[in-house]
């Protein structure tokens, strides 16, 4: 088996080498045969790759412990699907999974491109088989997952503690895949600038392509976050722990970059700092994937040096010197088609935007490597937490939301100020007000300023899809509810872009409660004692002791009332995984009611059944998830394709088909 | 950025596309109000000393008072739970020095003998390290030991 998986790898990376030379030649010297062959190896070179993950996830399923990999994160009493979902629990099978979902991913691309986008495809094909080249020289000689043991254990080990969770099936997949999924607008960024051809073309062609990565990304941090708040038992979601800054740079990068290649699109400005942004958003990619991994940066999760490390660092440092290389050959090539006209306008309004997503990522990016930068320079490590990340990003936050609530009303080149201020009356008259209603009711005057601006924002969605609904039914003469729905259907990208928004305005709001109005008491209770936090009253009842095949569970029981009346019971876990019983892991207890979130924490207790519990109330977290889920409706929303003209099969002048996709 | 002249020339005339003055002096307030926001940060209380035992004792002086973030090892039987509700104690090393820590928060899930540390709260000579935060490492790889039996 294991020799079918590492024998799989090993021609892969062959065959990446030879699709490389084969891309390139083929370009070159014009032997269509060459390209073709290369466009081949992309896909061969994926089919080798899927052979491997089935040959390694049917390891794990038949509990083949021969293989290390297997041995050290999965045994017999583990259910089937946490079995599956160790395949991802080490770096190995990590990067097994990222390879296979490049591969996957760019497979399709240059199947779907290969025809329109003639010229590129070599290039990309030389380029992601470039990248799959890398990994899979990480897999057969680094890393392999593959390697066999001297014996064949009975049993193996287990998965770590920490990854036996939903939360965890579903983060890393999810996140990887993420960061893998740029591989394919990077390797049309670099394809457009090694054949010069930098107009319109790759830029269409990766829209997509981007955006599938971004949300890709969205969701996994977003899993990530749902993880930690019912697992880690801190009270929050987000902790600004350098694994977690990592994983989010190429997302904020990610966003700068699919609103200003809109700028591109329609007005053929902002092409080199495009450039930078897509090569910015893959390196960040590549350094969230392997900062997790080296030990470079010392984090909570930090998984201790490995000798991989290196090698992403060096791959790092070739991507960008490469991409920086041929960004600043290519200069001349990349300047503006036009300017700015006016500063009041929808190109300065992205401008502002970008600057803000940059600086949002510089600040933390510097915030993560500063301890590195300060060992270098003082000889003594300076670290910043959490405040550091809250003081800059919040300010930025803030401005961001004011910019999403005038972005959508701005018009291109050049705004009417007046008609402008006219259209933001009303958003901005709710944002005020309810601004001044928070103000009065908590007297707490930034929660007020920020919940003002999201309300803003959300009042010029709102508008946009009112005067989009009346504009249709003045000529439709449809219902309000139709006219929506077709104004979705029709402008996906658009009115989709807004739901996004929309997203991000109620995730606002879960953050501006839960950061803002947490409350957090101890209680150390005996079985039948109550403590109360808020309006609330949490009795403790009893403590249990379960036992499973997988190991033992202690767990709180707590009943809750909101003002005398029970609201339910909650259970807060700490589990016992055999082989780890010294490394226990936790669920939390966690209740919704109403807007708050009752999350309760099982710290300590002793033989006579007394507990420590730590309660907290945290208001508005569930709109966070709610949110989410609104943040993938949009994304398919705007990847959902639009029923248009061109898509008839009578062929229509290429331009006409091109303006009507803008 | 070369001073190209843009290719379809705009209403504004023959000026390369960022040398509008306007956006050029709000990208630069914007820069700098980024600059002052991170500059600002870092005085505050966010910025707190790495270091390990032994350097903290070194420079005991200097930043008596201040926030600092010490790693280090737990020493073996040095742990006294002290019960639900009560504050733990324990001692970090870093295999010469050793110090005496108080930590009131939740405990960690992996908070055992050897394991590595790092603790943070505001550093006061000749007292008890007063921890706010106690961060724990996994202490080798992200998974079990190796087999021992060949």
């Amino acid at each position: 088996m294991a020799q079918l998986g590492s024998g799989a790898l090993v021609v892969a990376l062959a065959l990446a080498v030879y699709g490389i030379v084969a891309g390139v030649l083929g370009a070159r010297r014009r032997i269509p045969e060459l390209v073709e062959s290369s466009i081949r190896a992309v896909w061969g070179v994926t089919a080798l790759i899927l052979v491997a993950v089935v040959t390694l996830l049917t390891a794990f399923l038949t509990h083949d412990f021969r293989l290390e990999y297997v041995y050290g994160r999965s045994s017999r009493d583990m259910p089937i699907y946490y079995v599956a979902a160790a395949f991802y629990g080490g770096q190995e099978g990590s990067l097994l999974y990222w390879s296979m979902i490049a591969g996957i991913l760019s497979s399709l691309a240059v199947y779907l491109h290969r025809k329109r986008d003639r010229a590129l495809i070599p290039y990309v094909a030389a380029t992601v088989l470039s990248v799959e080249t890398f990994l899979l020289f990480m897999l057969t000689v680094i890393a392999s997952p593959f390697t066999l043991l001297p014996m064949r254990p009975d049993d193996g080990q287990g998965l770590n503690p920490l990854l036996r969770d939903v939360g965890m099936i579903l983060h890393p997949p999810f996140l990887l895949a993420g960061f893998a999924s740029f591989t394919v607008p990077f390797g049309f960024a670099m394809a457009a600038m090694i054949t010069g051809r930098l107009g319109a073309d790759w830029i269409r062609a990766i829209r997509r392509w981007s955006l599938v990565a971004w949300g890709i990304l969205g969701v996994g941090l977003l899993f990530g976050a749902w993880w930690a708040y019912h697992v880690l038992g801190w009270g929050g979601y987000w902790g600004w722990d350098p694994v977690e800054n990592v994983a989010l740079l190429p997302w904020l990068t990610g966003t700068a970059f699919i609103h200003s290649v809109i700028v591109q699109e329609r007005r053929g400005m902002l092409k080199v700092w495009n450039m930078a942004l897509i090569v910015a958003t893959f390196a960040l990619s590549v350094f969230g994937t392997f900062t997790v991994r080296s030990g470079l940066i010392s984090s909570v999760h930090s998984f201790a040096l490995s000798p991989i490390g290196p090698w992403f660092l060096g791959y790092l440092a070739v991507v960008v010197l490469v991409s920086v290389g041929l960004l600043i050959y290519r200069l001349p090539g990349l300047q503006s088609d036009r300017a700015i006209e006016s500063v009041v306008s929808r190109e300065s309004g992205f401008l502002l935007n970008n600057l803000l997503f940059t600086a949002m990522a510089f600040a933390t990016f510097w915030g993560t490597v500063f301890p590195l930068v300060t060992e270098l320079v003082r000889e003594t490590k300076l670290t910043v937490g959490p405040p550091f990340y809250r003081q800059v990003n919040g300010p930025l936050l803030f401005v961001m939301m004011l910019l999403m609530g005038v972005g959508p009303l701005l018009a291109w080149r050049r705004s009417n100020t007046g008609l402008l201020l006219r259209n933001l009356l009303w958003p901005a008259v709710a944002g005020v007000a309810s601004g001044i209603v928070m103000a009065v009711l908590s007297g707490h005057l930034i929660a007020a300023a920020s919940l003002a601006v999201t309300v803003f924002a959300v009042g010029t969605i709102v508008l946009e899809y009112v005067r989009g609904a009346r504009v249709r039914r003045r000529t439709t003469r449809e219902s309000y509810a139709l006219a929506v729905a077709m104004l979705v259907r029709r402008n996906g990208r658009r009115y989709g872009g807004y739901i996004v928004h929309l997203a991000v305005a109620l995730m606002a709001v879960g953050i501006i409660g839960s950061t803002f109005f947490q409350v957090e008491r101890q209680f150390t209770l005996q079985p039948g004692q109550s403590g109360t936090i808020g309006p609330y009253t949490l009795t403790y009842q009893r403590l249990d002791n379960r036992v499973n095949a997988q190991g033992q569970a202690v767990v709180a029981v707590v009943d809750i009332a909101k003002n005398g009346e029970p609201r339910g019971t909650v259970e807060s876990k700490r589990f016992f995984y055999r082989n780890y019983e010294n490394q226990p892991t936790a669920e939390m207890g966690i209740k919704t009611i109403g807007i708050d979130d009752i999350y309760i924490v099982l710290d300590q207790w002793d033989e006579n059944g007394t507990a420590s519990l730590r309660a907290y109330i945290n208001p508005m977290v569930s709109w966070i998830w709610v949110g989410g889920a609104v943040y993938v409706l949009g994304m398919v929303t705007v990847l959902w394709p639009a029923p248009m003209p061109a898509r008839r099969p009578v062929t229509r002048p290429v331009r006409e088909a091109a303006l009507s996709e803008a | 950025m070369t001073g190209g002249v843009a290719a379809e020339p705009a209403a504004v005339g023959r000026r390369a596309p960022w040398l509008n003055t306007k956006i050029l002096v709000a990208g630069v307030v914007l820069a700098l109000a980024v600059g002052f926001l991170i500059y600002n940060s870092m005085q505050g209380t966010a910025a707190s000393y790495f270091v390990t035992v032994g350097e903290l004792q070194a420079q005991a002086d200097k930043v008596d008072g201040t926030r600092v973030r010490v790693g280090g090892d737990v020493v073996p039987g040095s742990i006294q739970m002290g019960g639900p509700g009560q504050p733990i104690r324990f001692q970090v090393t870093d295999g010469t020095h050793t110090m005496d820590v108080v930590y009131t928060e939740v405990v960690p899930d992996i908070f055992s003998d050897h394991v590595q540390v790092v603790v943070e709260g505001t550093f006061h000579k000749g007292q008890e390290f007063q921890a706010d935060t106690l961060l724990t490492k996994c202490p080798s790889r992200f998974e079990a030991a190796q087999p021992t039996d060949s």
